[in-house]
């Protein structure tokens, strides 16, 4: 697996475009898809929107993305770093919140690359792009 | 050795804490800073002493005054977390307070008593979001505190979805 993180509009799509030569047209959208197509996916786009709807379905996203990480390991995964802030007051926020990083770790872990962007700029924060 | 370790929520910092100090072969001691009492508490805290279980730790239970915690010297110490340090300290009934500098004062103290001290944080800083006038104090106050404690520490650990980055010193694992 493969992973793009960052905040909000940082360019992580562009970046997955340039660095592995993916266009945004064949991204399966987090937001909008069917639970099931990401199983089959080359890159998801917004992973952290999916897990809110998971959450909000009632599907557990923790047992979700190990069988994410199981079934579809040449995946590139795009999604928002979103736990440095205050803890919601909202319990279901708090869910959301934590169940976000723990997907994100598992995902992080089960990956060869994890590139960080900042700003349009990409930091590969474990492994690095192989040569051809 | 100071090591302060930072992250958001659930980025995996408690994990890498407990890695640094599995190579401290002496006492080693778990300062536990947040309250027991609230909805999500009980589970964290289950959670935490699971994840420390069979590793040799004492807890100390210390929810403010962390400068008098009583250790012996050459200690290893695990301090979770400024976050509930900070709000223990600054919310006490109807009064706001600004802890910074009693918790760095604290903190250096107790660090005089420490062979190895690794501190863990919380990023608060970075949703964009605008809070009541006393949640974006304790927003301030938490930058403060982790600016001070970077400036004591050797070592400084940023945790992304599990992954640790250096920020200053060294990667000790």
């Amino acid at each position: 697996m493969k992973m793009i993180i960052g905040g909000a509009y940082q360019g992580k799509i562009g970046c997955a475009t340039e660095l592995f030569g993916i266009d945004e047209a064949d991204m399966v959208n987090g937001n909008t898809c069917d639970f099931e197509e990401v199983f089959s996916a080359v890159c998801i786009k917004s992973y952290h929107k999916l897990i809110a709807k998971l959450l909000a379905e009632g599907v557990d996203p923790v047992q979700f993305t190990k069988r994410l990480c199981e079934t579809n390991k040449d995946v590139l995964v795009i999604m928002d770093e979103i736990g440095c802030g205050i803890v919601p007051l909202v319990k279901a926020e708090r869910v959301r919140r934590e169940a976000t990083g723990r997907c994100g770790c598992m995902i992080a872990s089960e990956s060869d690359t994890v590139i960080r962007v900042i700003c349009g700029i990409p930091t590969y924060i474990k492994g690095a792009l192989r040569e051809g | 050795m100071i090591t302060l370790v930072t992250g958001g929520t659930k980025c995996g910092k408690s994990g890498y804490a407990e890695r640094v100090l599995d190579r401290f072969e002496g006492q080693k001691y778990y300062i536990a800073t947040m309250n027991p009492v609230g909805d999500d508490a009980e589970e964290i805290i289950a959670r935490h002493v699971e994840m420390r279980c069979g590793k040799n730790y004492v807890t100390v239970e210390r929810l403010r005054d962390i400068g008098d915690t009583e250790i012996p010297e050459g200690s290893g110490v695990l301090l979770e977390c400024v976050g509930n340090l900070c709000a223990n300290e600054m919310f006490v009934g109807t009064e706001v307070l600004d802890p910074a500098k009693k918790i760095v004062e604290g903190i250096k103290r107790l660090s005089e008593k420490t062979e190895e001290l690794v501190i863990v944080t919380n990023e608060v800083g970075s949703d964009g979001n605008d809070y009541s006038p006393d949640t974006m104090a304790y927003i301030k106050q938490m930058a403060i505190i982790n600016r001070r404690i970077a400036e004591l520490a050797d070592n400084v650990v940023e945790c992304v979805y599990g992954i640790p980055i250096v920020r200053k010193g060294r990667l000790i694992c």
